[in-house]
């Protein structure tokens, strides 16, 4: 009896040793099969993003602007040009911005010609003492300002790389979806200027002797830009979108004696971060598309 | 006898792993192609699971497996009569359907019924004669998701700085021009979110972000400075009526914090300093320059005042239950 009920216990002893080395091994494989499940969910390892459209690899980029300055003191510029990159990746590519447009008076510019120009009427009060204390700093006549002595933009061309760092998708109401991407840009930038002519001690005044002491050149000037752009994909071959663009550089935009030592020279020019803001419509080449995995 | 007994142990164990075993191992549905309808684009992330053992359709929608899911229903019952299901499935395949279909659902960050405390800075975009930068703090209450009302003040008061600009362009024009200081502002607005999105950055971190746009009415308090004859003129703040609008951007680094970006253009008629000076005296023998009726220019100015302002929202509370299923 003793031994048939020791026997029995072993026997369920030893079916219940195979039972647990059974479980041990079944819980043992699937937690193995499941580690990813368990670490990060169903999802684990699988791109952030897929099957992305690639609006920009292996593509050329061509698009028309039309920029606006910004902040601007005396003459506000519109500038019209084109831009053409081609990207390697679709984070990344190079091109070549290029424009150049037309220039008027801001509000201030325009304030500044009606009561300190017009207003003084400095040709036939010289020697009131407004027009003596501005003779150096305020040209004379009708429009004279924006003809002869304001400051502006006239060209600019910009080889620049571009960086997209940004990828996604935007939604309005929830309803309509466009592919978006916000990209960065970078490179040295030449800027063709329209600055007042420099002049020395004794000769910036309007005189009878000196009736162009007022007037304006073209001056090249090298500097860098930057800034970042929103671009919206409504189709696969086309987008629109905004750019801001910094570019800073030291001019003389009022054409003024800034420093006050009679001369009206480098040293008037003021460091300017000249931003604009240019809107574009582009297309991509090849029309086709790609897409990631 | 004890072998056979562990063996057994052995079969029933290995029998139960195996079984969940080929459950885990059961292939998942291939994902397919996105298709679209003519002309119409599929979002990027947007793919058509397969069911098991299906194919999808040529509308995008999964086919039935082979035979049929009459025939599973037939197998079934065969195993399992007592429990057997009978479904009419022509019948079923054309009875009504009210689903509700999201084209996005479960909006990361679901504003609706949630307050938001945005504390910002803000500085002046449009006056190159005197900035007004300001702390601000605005308090919103969003009614949906797409939708809030609230409250939002600057204060101006001690941070007001001409700038160089304005000396420069006074000395070199021999021009005075009229400059104010403001001391705060406080307005109602309603926010609408339009438009929400997600980005990748650089193909890996995603993160969520809207643009908003404002609509308000307050009031602000403002000042002239004395610029044309500061030796008389003395000017207190008064209050006006101000409206405008505004246009943002919020990025969200967790689903209750963001940054934000906000351009907002204040409109009031501003109370600018008189460009003249009254000479003469007044009734009882004092300098018309001394009156403070003689101080303000006759007619008001309209004045834009274009801030840029940034700054933090942090929206209450911190976590909420979605209505929908994902």
């Amino acid at each position: 009896m003793r031994t048939a009920t020791m026997n029995t216990k072993i026997h369920s002893f030893a079916a219940l040793a195979g039972l647990f080395a059974g479980l041990a091994v079944l819980v043992a494989a699937p937690d193995a099969t499941a580690q990813e499940v368990q670490i990060s969910g169903p999802l684990a390892g699988a791109k952030a993003v897929r099957r992305v459209r690639l609006h920009r690899d292996a593509r050329f980029d061509i698009a028309p602007t039309a920029t606006f300055t910004l902040l601007d003191e005396f003459r506000r510029n519109i500038l019209f040009g084109a831009r053409l990159n081609y990207h390697f990746t679709d984070w990344f590519g190079a091109g070549l911005w290029a424009a150049g447009g037309i220039s008027y008076n801001t509000g201030l510019g325009d304030e500044l010609q009606t009561k300190a120009v017009d207003g003084r009427n400095c040709a036939d009060n010289p020697n009131t003492l407004a027009c003596k204390r501005t003779a150096v700093s305020l040209c004379r006549g009708a429009d004279c300002l924006g003809k002869s002595q304001l400051g502006s933009i006239v060209w600019m061309i910009a080889p620049q790389a571009t960086f997209v760092p940004f990828r996604g998708k935007f939604s309005v109401f929830g309803k309509a979806f466009m592919d978006a991407d916000i990209s960065l840009f970078v490179g040295p930038a030449i800027v063709g200027l329209n600055e007042r002519v420099d002049c020395t001690k004794g000769t910036c005044a309007t005189t009878p002797t000196n009736p162009d002491a007022f007037s304006t050149a073209g001056r090249v000037a090298p500097t860098a830009t930057f800034g970042l752009g929103f671009n919206f994909y409504p189709t696969n071959y086309a987008a629109f979108g905004a750019e801001f663009r910094a570019t800073p550089l030291a001019w003389n935009t009022s054409g003024f004696d800034v420093t006050g030592d009679d001369a009206v020279d480098s040293n008037d020019r003021n460091f300017h971060i000249n931003p604009m803001v240019s809107i574009f419509a582009s297309v991509q080449l090849p029309t086709e598309i790609q897409v990631a995995d | 006898m004890r072998k056979n007994l562990a063996v057994t142990g052995l079969s029933i164990a290995l029998a139960l792993m195996f079984a969940p075993l080929e459950s885990f191992a059961q292939p998942r549905g291939r994902a397919a192609e996105p298709k679209a309808a003519a002309g119409e684009d599929v979002a990027p992330e947007e793919t058509v699971e397969v069911p098991e053992g299906g194919t999808p359709s040529a509308e995008g929608e999964p086919a039935a497996a082979e035979g049929g899911e009459a025939g599973s229903l037939d197998e079934l019952c065969k195993i399992d009569p007592e429990n057997c299901v009978k479904v009419d499935m022509n019948a079923a395949s054309k009875r009504d359907i009210d689903a509700d279909m999201y084209a996005v659902q479960q909006i990361w960050a679901l504003r609706t019924n949630r307050f938001e405390i945005n504390p910002y800075f803000s500085t002046t975009m449009n006056d190159q004669f005197v900035a007004h930068p300001a702390p601000g703090l605005a308090l919103n209450y969003y009614l949906m998701h797409w939708l809030a009302a609230g409250v939002n003040g600057n204060v101006y008061a001690g941070l007001n700085s001409q700038s160089d600009f304005n000396f420069q362009t006074s000395r070199a024009a021999r021009i005075g021009q009229p400059i104010t200081e403001y001391q705060w502002n406080v307005n109602a607005n309603a926010t609408i979110v339009p438009a929400y999105g997600k980005f990748a950055a650089l193909g890996n971190f995603i993160f969520h972000y809207d643009f908003y746009v404002v609509l308000g009415a307050g009031a602000i308090s403002t000042r002239p400075t004395a610029v044309v004859d500061p030796d008389n003129r003395t000017f207190a703040y008064s209050v006006k009526p101000t409206f405008g609008g505004a246009m943002g951007i919020r990025i969200f680094f967790t689903r209750y914090l963001a940054a934000m970006l906000e351009v907002r253009d204040y409109i009031f008629w501003e109370d600018l300093e008189n460009p003249s000076i009254a000479s003469g005296l007044n009734g009882v023998g004092k300098p018309l320059a001394q009156d403070p009726s003689t101080w303000l220019a006759p007619d008001s100015s309209f004045t834009n005042n274009v801030q840029a302002q940034l700054g933090l929202s942090v929206f209450l509370p911190f976590s909420w239950s979605y209505e929908q299923a994902k």
